[in-house]
């Protein structure tokens, strides 16, 4: 008879997996930026569960990579790269299973989205999920051009228009735009 | 498209997100904020977007680090212990194809039933003088794709 291997198991016995950082660095990275990378994973997902399951995956993903990092900066950079493009992925998913999309077709209604932080969902529903990212992490991280660039694996130079685009289109949604 | 700037963008960006906006700045940068509208824009979206960080960091439920660690480790180990049984499993279902090739070839051989209907059947005389490894071949260009795939199905 068999039965389901629990974290005992894998407490007992000699560490066979080599992760790129040891369980003590790894807790203080996890409560340094798990929070910040939670509330970025519901921003650009519109989905709180999904959330919780793509910051295991981020995580996760993170520990296997097995990658050298410079900095505490550029394992945060990596750590929100590895969870855009787990987004990403869910969002091809997702729209192989329902093609209707509903979260980039749902009609634009800037009247309510003027109200409160309950309508920037609604708002932040009406962009791009690449101009959501953008924006969360310009203007909520504050994460620097060349950092978002990275992360998002785009040109630099071409960063700084789409930034301008997506905040003049964010703030026109949230009603206090001068267009 | 160049998109328009302005040199404070970037101060005003650091003290929404610092929180030091609009009370604890210079009186000159807020008042280059009220008239330029790169600058207002910026505080106006990064309050808002700040704010709903905050907001949604003290909601998120988040599982204790120490159980993302022992899974992540529990998880690694069975994706390693996964990928070494990869070859053994491809090795298997190949030796069961050989060996399924060489019973049917030993069968060939042997069996004076199997002859005997490779004579009354209608055969290609060259076929019908090479049955046995005709026969061998045949099982193996059809096990050998078949195991792999089962090899690959069970991956």
């Amino acid at each position: 008879m068999t039965r389901e291997t629990t974290f005992n198991d894998v407490r007992g016995e000699e560490a066979a997996v080599e992760f790129v950082m040891d369980e003590e660095t790894f807790r203080g990275f996890y409560e340094r930026n798990a929070r910040g990378l939670w509330a970025y994973l519901a921003r650009t997902t519109g989905d709180r569960a999904l959330a919780d399951d793509l910051l295991q995956e981020t995580f996760y993903r993170f520990l296997r990579a097995g990658a050298a990092y410079e900095s505490e900066q550029h394992r945060r950079n990596s750590l929100y790269r590895i969870a855009t493009n787990l987004v990403v992925d869910e969002r091809r998913r997702h729209a192989a299973r329902a093609p209707s999309g509903e979260i980039e077709q749902a009609a634009p209604s800037s009247g309510a989205a003027a109200e409160g932080s309950a309508d920037l969902s609604r708002a932040l529903a009406h962009l791009k999920p690449r101009e959501r990212a953008m924006l969360w992490l310009a203007y909520a991280e504050g994460a620097t051009h060349r950092e978002i660039a990275e992360i998002l694996g785009l040109e630099t130079a071409s960063l700084k228009p789409l930034l301008f685009r997506a905040r003049r289109k964010l703030a026109a949604l949230l009603g206090g735009g001068k267009t | 498209m160049k998109a328009p700037e302005c040199r404070w963008e970037s101060e005003v960006l650091a003290a929404v997100l610092e929180s030091r906006w609009p009370e604890r700045v210079d009186a000159e940068l807020r008042a280059h904020a009220e008239s330029c509208p790169i600058c207002e824009e910026v505080a106006a979206i990064a309050g808002v977007l700040e704010a709903d960080r905050e907001g949604l960091r003290s909601e998120a439920a988040l599982l204790d680090a120490g159980r993302i660690w022992w899974r992540a480790q529990w998880r690694a180990r069975r994706e390693a212990a996964a990928m070494a049984g990869r070859p053994i499993t491809a090795a298997q279902v190949l030796a069961f194809a050989c060996a399924s090739g060489l019973v049917g070839a030993c069968f060939g051989a042997t069996s004076e039933w199997f002859q005997a209907l490779m004579r009354q059947v209608s055969v290609p005389p060259l076929l019908a003088e090479h049955a046995v490894l005709a026969l061998s071949v045949a099982a193996l260009v059809v096990l050998v794709p078949a195991a792999v795939l089962v090899a690959i199905g069970r991956d």
